[in-house]
This record gives C-alpha cells, sequence and structure tokens, in this order.
C-alpha cells in the first residue's frame, strides 16, 4: 500500500532524515521518502507487517504529524 | 592576525547563530543514535551522563574544523589562480546576500518557496549514515556529518569563503576558515549541548534569533554588493547633503592638477567624499599608517584598480580629466567602507 502524507512541523533537512529512520524501527516498510521541501512522506508499505496507524504513531513519537493527502 | 580574530569573532557572534541554524539539523542527525531505541534504553538504564550528549557534539565540530581547514586551502588555492573582479566580487555579495535573507526567511516560515533555499543531503547519505548509526558505529555518524556541512555552508560562512577566495593564499585562507569555524563551533556547542539538556525550546528561541541575524546580514550584503557595483542608492553610499558626513575639499585652481589625498583608516576612508576639479588631471593618492582593517582592500571598480594598502605607507594612482558631474566611487574590497570624488567645473 502506497500513502503520501502531509507532514506539519518540519523545519529543516534534517526532519526528512529523522523521519525516514522510520523503516529501521518498522517491519513491513518497502519505501520511505520525506521531503522537507514539499512537506511531505510517501511511504509504501505492507499492511500484513505494518499497519497505517503505527507509521503514524511512530512519526508522532518523533514529533511530526502526519496527515494522510487526499487525491 | 587582525584578520583571523576578526574571523573568530564574526564566528562567535553571528556565524554560530547562523551556522547552527543552517547545518544544526545535521548536527540533530548526529545525536540521533543517543536518541534511538537502543540508545534510549541504555539511557534509561544508565542515567544520561554529560558525556553521551557532548561527545558527539564535539565530535562533530572537530571534523566540521577539518572539513573546513581543508576547504580554506582548496579555495585560498583557487583564489591564487582566479582574479575576483569587483563586477564578479559585487555579484557574489548579492548572491550571498540573497541566499542569506532568503534563508532567514525560510526559518521565520514566511512562505514555503524559502524551503527551497536550503539543500536536503542526498538521500543514500542519510540512509548511509542511519544505518552506520544502527551498526553501533556511532563515532563515525557526528565525524561524517560534521565533515558534511561544508555541502551546506551557512550565509555568513559563505561570506568567509567568499574571503578565502580573495585571499588568494592557501595557507591565509585555511587560517581564516579555521577562526571562523573556531568562533561558531563555541557558540555550536553551547547552544547543542544545552539544547539536548534543556529541550528543543531552547533551539527553537536561538532559531528565531538567528534567522533575524540572517536577514540583517542579508541584507548587509546585498547593501554590499550594491556598493561595489557603485550604484547610488546603497545605505553605506555617501549621498551628499542625505545624512553622511561630507567635508568639502578645496578644488585645484583652473588648470592644475588636483592633487588629492585620502587617508585610509580602521574603519572607513576620510574624507569620505571629495570634491576636484573637472577637466584637469588628478592623481589620487591613499595614505595609510599601522592600518590592519579591511579598508586596506582598495577597489576602484572603474578604473579596474584592485590592490591592498600597505600598513603604513601610500598608494597612488592617476586619473586623465574627468567630465563635470562625474562622480568616482571606490570602496573597499568587501563594500563595506566607501568613498567618492566628486568632479566640478
Amino acid at each position: 500500500m502506497k500513502q503520501v502524507y502531509y507532514v506539519s512541523d518540519m523545519h529543516c533537512p534534517a526532519c526528512s532524515m529523522l523521519l525516514e529512520g522510520i523503516e529501521d524501527d518498522l517491519p513491513g516498510i518497502r519505501c520511505i521518502a520525506a521531503s522537507y521541501h514539499r512537506q511531505r512522506l510517501e511511504v509504501d508499505f505492507d499492511t500484513t507487517q505494518v499497519s497505517e496507524a503505527q507509521i503514524m504513531a511512530a512519526a508522532e513519537a518523533l514529533g511530526y504529524r502526519l496527515t494522510l493527502r487526499q487525491g | 592576525m587582525v584578520d583571523l580574530i576578526a574571523a573568530f569573532v564574526t564566528g562567535l557572534t553571528a556565524g554560530g547563530l547562523s551556522c547552527l541554524a543552517v547545518q544544526g539539523g545535521l548536527l540533530t542527525g548526529s545525536l540521533t543514535p543517543a536518541t534511538s531505541k537502543p540508545a534510549r534504553k541504555s539511557a534509561r538504564r544508565h542515567r544520561r551522563s554529560a558525556s553521551v550528549t557532548a561527545r558527539p557534539i564535539l565530535l562533530f565540530l572537530m571534523s566540521k574544523l577539518v572539513a573546513y581547514a581543508v576547504l580554506g586551502i582548496l579555495l585560498g588555492a583557487l583564489g591564487s589562480m582566479l582574479q575576483l573582479t569587483p563586477t564578479l566580487r559585487a555579484l557574489l555579495m548579492l548572491a550571498i546576500g540573497i541566499f542569506m535573507v532568503g534563508n532567514g526567511l525560510r526559518m521565520l516560515n514566511a512562505h514555503p518557496i524559502f524551503r527551497y533555499f536550503t539543500f536536503e543531503p542526498p538521500r543514500f547519505v542519510t540512509r548511509y549514515l542511519r544505518r552506520k548509526a544502527k551498526d553501533g558505529v556511532t563515532a563515525i555518524t557526528p565525524l561524517f556529518l560534521g565533515a558534511l556541512t561544508v555541502l551546506i555552508p551557512c550565509g555568513v560562512t559563505q561570506v568567509m569563503m567568499a574571503l578565502a577566495i580573495g585571499t588568494g593564499n592557501p595557507i591565509q585562507a585555511a587560517g581564516l576558515m579555521v577562526a571562523f569555524t573556531l568562533g561558531s563551533s563555541v557558540v555550536f556547542f553551547a547552544v547543542a549541548y544545552l539544547a539536548s539538556q534543556l529541550g528543543t525550546a531552547t533551539v527553537h528561541g536561538f532559531n528565531y534569533l538567528a534567522a533575524v541575524v540572517l536577514i540583517v546580514l542579508g541584507v548587509v550584503s546585498v547593501n554590499q554588493g550594491l556598493n561595489l557595483m557603485s550604484v547610488p542608492l546603497t545605505i553605506a553610499q555617501p549621498r551628499g547633503v542625505a545624512g553622511s558626513e561630507v567635508r568639502p575639499t578645496p578644488v585645484a585652481a583652473p588648470g592644475e592638477a588636483n592633487l588629492l589625498t585620502i587617508a585610509a583608516l580602521p574603519f572607513g576612508y576620510e574624507p569620505e567624499q571629495l570634491h576636484a576639479r573637472a577637466d584637469v588631471p588628478t592623481q589620487v593618492t591613499f595614505v595609510s599608517d599601522r592600518l590592519y582593517s579591511c579598508s586596506r582592500a582598495l577597489i576602484v571598480p572603474e578604473w579596474n584598480i584592485q590592490t591592498i594598502l600597505p600598513e603604513t605607507g601610500t598608494f597612488s594612482f592617476s586619473l586623465p580629466p574627468q567630465a563635470p558631474g562625474k562622480v568616482l566611487n571606490y570602496s573597499c574590497s568587501m563594500g563595506m567602507y566607501t568613498g567618492q570624488i566628486i568632479f566640478s567645473p
């Protein structure tokens, strides 16, 4: 499953680095790419191994709130 | 020596805050292993000691220092090969100024467009660093990230880099960059260490302060660039009755050559504005006396004169007869100190 989120509270490029680190903590993340410039996070994940709620919680633990982008 | 002290003080003041704002993210990255899951567990078990956070910060800064020393050598070598013309230098100052203002506005979240004033490290680099941290090679991360700061120099650092190129000497340029980086490292360490101990609220506060400092320095840089281009409407340019101190000087008698003497002082040129007779030859002499300031680096853009005045001594050049109304601008190589000669009938 591929989801694109809007990320609030990204204030520098290092935020992208921290967010992409989620793939090290959670199983089932196939691909993850964060962009400070566009304030967004793209995640391709295996729903049998990890849920969207877990991804959002992991981001929140790092201090970022994810909002699902519509369209 | 004075240049090194000035570079150190610049680093200690504006440079430290500016660098922290632009490169602080990489330092945060280098601290990431200390806040990752295993480290958090370890910290809970052992209680985080001061050295836990001080060590990666110190490694980061040491690596940064070495990287900038190497960069200084390269820039000095580049400067020795490439003589910057006043116009090129002015464009460089303008670009640096715009970049600084843009970064300041980015930090203030003025508009999303300003996010593009900073660079995101390539993904393969960040992934490599994370993997290294996960493998337990924690010392490498801050060392590598410290060296990587070379790729995202802050605005003030870029000014120093331009100055380093301007020295045209690898050793001098390296000394300048090291002095500046040492100064900024003091602030970097103090703020980063305090932030890791007291929380991110401190960093946010300093971010705003650094943003304002960046914008002010950016405007100064743009102003200096405009000075170097002899654009009349700049802050530092003497504008006759518009406020700056103007001392009219006696003009030559009809038919006689103008003999103008200008004192190069630590904080500018005296007088700032000279009047001379048009249509006769002119000899301009700059006099310096135990002068160690950047006003020694004299530029007269229109005549492509670029020279370093002696610490004590004189430097003269001659001008052919000038048309009435002609204004000849000169400045130091950074455009900080300016002056002009006005030719009238």
